[in-house]
């Protein structure tokens, strides 16, 4: 079942009523400390680490539901931490970010984050990222659907390309549900900001874009001229089934 | 025509026709020398010619005279005097010279010998010269003789003549002569015309020489001009190539090294700037670090707050209450100091701009308080989150001066969207106008102290401004503050001056597809 399944067990309130249990990278002993506090307070189980080769370490040996990462850490920065996950897990990410230059975010999303918040982040904003972002892998009762090759099962929460299992994160997962609900019809990028990632009106729409991009990676036969996952001008993506 | 103009024009030839006044000033030059070398030369000559001409003829005549007239008998008759005479003329090889002798045989009685009756006869000899001749004079100390040789220049039938007269002492006869100077006259005026094609051909040259000079002094000029106002244009390593030692040269030196120093001092400024700029956005930075820690556990404490000694709770929201403020102030630092760095980047989406509006205010809670005029469907190519940021300082600052209701406009305007906030406040005072956008500018007297940075309206310009938009204040008729918003109806030709961003790369890759 492999990364899907696993995805599965993010799904913490939802279910199984199991609390959330998150894994906090960041160097900065009073932040690390402060967000532990505010996080565990908002009914979060949070494992700490103020490296990110002790937090890939953790990660090895708890299998949190989450990662919050700080992106500036001593030895390998965030970015890399993302990337070394990304290689083998497909476990949500959020990356912390004390600037909001925009080249930082970028980065960011192209090494795999599922979403960013810039410091200071107060902690119910960053509690809600979570929790929306953990959302994402929760179950649907619900039917397939096939768009060519590919198959969603809704209700097994597994797509499959050529009856191969894909290997997505849950929020590439849920980008791909909410553009299957409603095939040949284009969603602009704030409608998905407000149906995948639960952002207010002010999402950034580069977060859809990077989603879109991976996503193509995995389910389209040449990502850069995509059959499925089709650009909108002027008003956002669509599914298309392929003739 | 005013004095004005008049000077201005003088003024404007002055400086456009350097090359002008150069040539009519080297030609005045030339023309002047020209004309009083030739003048000298031709006058010098001229008498030197005539005198050395006179005196062979006169020297001759005298010398005739000595010879034949006075071996003439004494009352002698018509044909001797005749014949004297013609050898007389004889005797002289120039061509036109003539002789005329005058005697009288008794008293009443005048015998004239001629050597020529057609060229010259007593008629054409002057009066005056023959009175002068015939005149006695007393013998002084200083006066050796009764009779003189007198001379005169004349002319006869439009041709130029020597016409000498003498009186051979003693009572004898009384001769003319006459000489043609024609032969002068000749060479004197092809001189002349020699000495004019010299002066025109003296005037040519310096007119050729100043224009040679004009390039040779203008040329310079007009490098050291170009280059002033290249350095004027603020390319500042502007420099000219030095030649030569002249005064020019030294200009050129002068202008080197004034540049050289400007140079230097605009490049020390701006690294002082650059180095300020630095500090205030490293500060920023690492403001925000102790800022998390704060921030998150502020949210602890208020979360807390109702439980807390009634005597603390207080000062827990004030803790929480500033570290916000502390917070807003600092994302505002940051926010200048990408501005003015120039990394301040757009992230554009196609939003419906009354969907926009409306969440802006409504995430608020200023819905109650501002009228909201304008229709959905009005699409727009933006940075949502800046036009936010642009809204909440238009929309807070109407309500914070004027007071609800805040009115509010929604419209396209000729390819630009147009947002207009009206409040209903007293305005702006007029002193204050130009400073609205200023940072930190406070209009403290005629307004209540700001409550946000002072950054809010500067930084909401610099947001229209990066979408290739503007903001302009301005007070309404009806009274009140009017800000109006216009952002381009697509800022992607405002972005791609400032970036290409990853995402459009994808699209257009999508696209070519």
């Amino acid at each position: 079942m492999g990364a899907l399944q696993l995805s599965n067990s993010y799904a913490p309130m939802g279910q199984n009523g199991r609390v959330p249990f998150l894994l906090l990278i960041e160097d900065d002993d009073a932040i690390r400390t402060a967000l532990e506090l505010s996080l565990t307070r908002q009914g979060h189980r949070v494992a700490t680490a103020a490296t990110g080769e002790d937090g890939l370490k953790l990660l090895r040996e708890q299998r949190p539901d989450l990662i919050v990462l700080d992106v500036m850490l001593p030895g390998i920065d965030g970015f890399e931490v993302c990337r070394r996950i990304r290689r083998t897990d497909q476990l949500p990410i959020i990356l912390l970010t004390a600037r909001s230059d925009d080249i930082d975010v970028v980065v960011g999303l192209e090494s795999g984050a599922d979403d960013y918040v810039v410091k200071p982040v107060q902690g119910r904003v960053l509690d809600a990222r979570i929790r929306a972002v953990l959302r994402r892998g929760e179950r649907e009762a619900n039917d397939a659907a096939s768009f060519g090759s590919l198959v969603i099962d809704r209700s097994a929460m597994t797509v499959t390309k050529n009856g191969e299992d894909l290997q997505l994160t849950p929020t590439e997962l849920r980008l791909l549900l909410e553009l299957s609900r409603r095939p040949g019809q284009a969603l602009s990028r704030q409608q998905l900001l407000r149906l995948v990632w639960e952002h207010d009106y002010l999402g950034d729409s580069r977060l859809v874009d990077a989603c879109v991009q991976r996503l193509r990676a995995k389910v389209e036969d040449v990502p850069s001229s995509p059959t499925l996952i089709r650009t909108v001008r002027g008003v956002g993506y669509r599914l298309d089934t392929p003739s | 025509m005013s004095t004005v103009a008049k000077r201005a024009l003088i003024a404007g030839l002055r400086w456009t026709s350097l090359r002008l006044r150069l040539v009519v000033v080297f030609a005045l030059v030339a023309l002047t020398a020209a004309v009083s070398v030739a003048g000298i030369a031709y006058w010098l000559n001229r008498e030197a010619v005539l005198t050395r001409t006179q005196d062979t003829a006169l020297n001759d005549f005298r010398q005739a005279m000595q010879d034949r007239v006075a071996k003439l008998p004494l009352q002698p008759t018509q044909a001797e005097l005749q014949s004297a005479a013609q050898q007389m003329a004889a005797m002289s090889a120039k061509p036109g010279y003539s002789v005329l002798l005058v005697d009288s045989r008794e008293a009443g009685k005048p015998v004239v010998g001629y050597s020529d009756l057609d060229a010259f006869t007593l008629k054409d000899v002057p009066p005056k010269l023959q009175e002068q001749v015939n005149r006695k004079q007393p013998i002084t100390a200083g006066n050796a003789y009764p009779y003189h040789l007198f001379w005169v220049r004349t002319n006869l039938r439009s041709s130029p003549y020597l016409v000498g007269g003498a009186k051979v002492i003693g009572g004898g006869p009384t001769g003319y002569m006459l000489t043609s100077l024609k032969q002068e006259r000749d060479d004197l005026n092809s001189l002349a015309w020699s000495l004019g094609i010299a002066t025109g051909l003296a005037l040519l040259g310096s007119a050729l020489l100043a224009q040679a000079a004009a390039t040779t002094v203008l040329k310079p000029v007009q490098r050291l001009g170009d280059a002033a106002r290249r350095l004027g244009e603020g390319k500042l390593d502007t420099r000219l190539r030095v030649s030569g030692t002249d005064e020019l040269a030294d200009l050129s030196r002068t202008f080197n090294r004034t540049a050289a120093q400007l140079e230097k001092k605009v490049a020390d400024m701006s690294a002082r700037e650059e180095a300020s700029r630095r500090f205030v956005a490293d500060m920023s930075h690492e403001l925000r670090t102790p800022l998390t820690a704060i921030t998150a556990v502020a949210e602890v404490l208020e979360d807390e707050a109702d439980s807390l000694d009634p005597m603390i709770a207080p000062a827990v929201h004030l803790v929480v209450s500033e570290t916000r403020r502390l917070n807003d102030l600092v994302e505002n630092l940051m926010e200048v100091t990408r501005f003015d760095a120039g990394t301040a980047r757009l992230v554009l989406d196609d939003v419906d701009v009354m969907d926009q509006v409306t969440a802006c205010l409504d995430a608020r809670a200023w819905l109650d308080a501002v009228e909201l005029d304008g229709e959905r469907g009005l699409m727009v190519r933006l940075d949502p989150r800046r036009l936010d940021v642009i809204l909440a300082n238009l929309v807070g600052n109407a309500l914070k001066h004027g007071g609800s209701p805040v009115h509010v406009s929604v419209r396209a305007l000729d390819g630009e969207l147009v947002i207009e906030v009206r409040d209903n406040g007293p305005g702006i005072p007029a002193d204050v106008l130009p400073h609205v956008f200023d940072r930190f500018y406070k209009a403290s007297a005629s307004r209540p102290r700001s409550e946000g940075s002072g950054l809010g309206l500067s930084i909401a310009m610099e947001n229209a401004h990066i979408h290739g938009g503007d903001i302009s204040a301005a007070n309404s008729p009806e009274g009140g503050a009017v800000f109006t918003l216009r952002l381009p109806r697509d800022a992607e030709a405002a972005e791609a001056a400032v970036d290409e961003s990853r995402t459009d790369d994808a699209q257009v890759r999508e696209e070519q597809s």
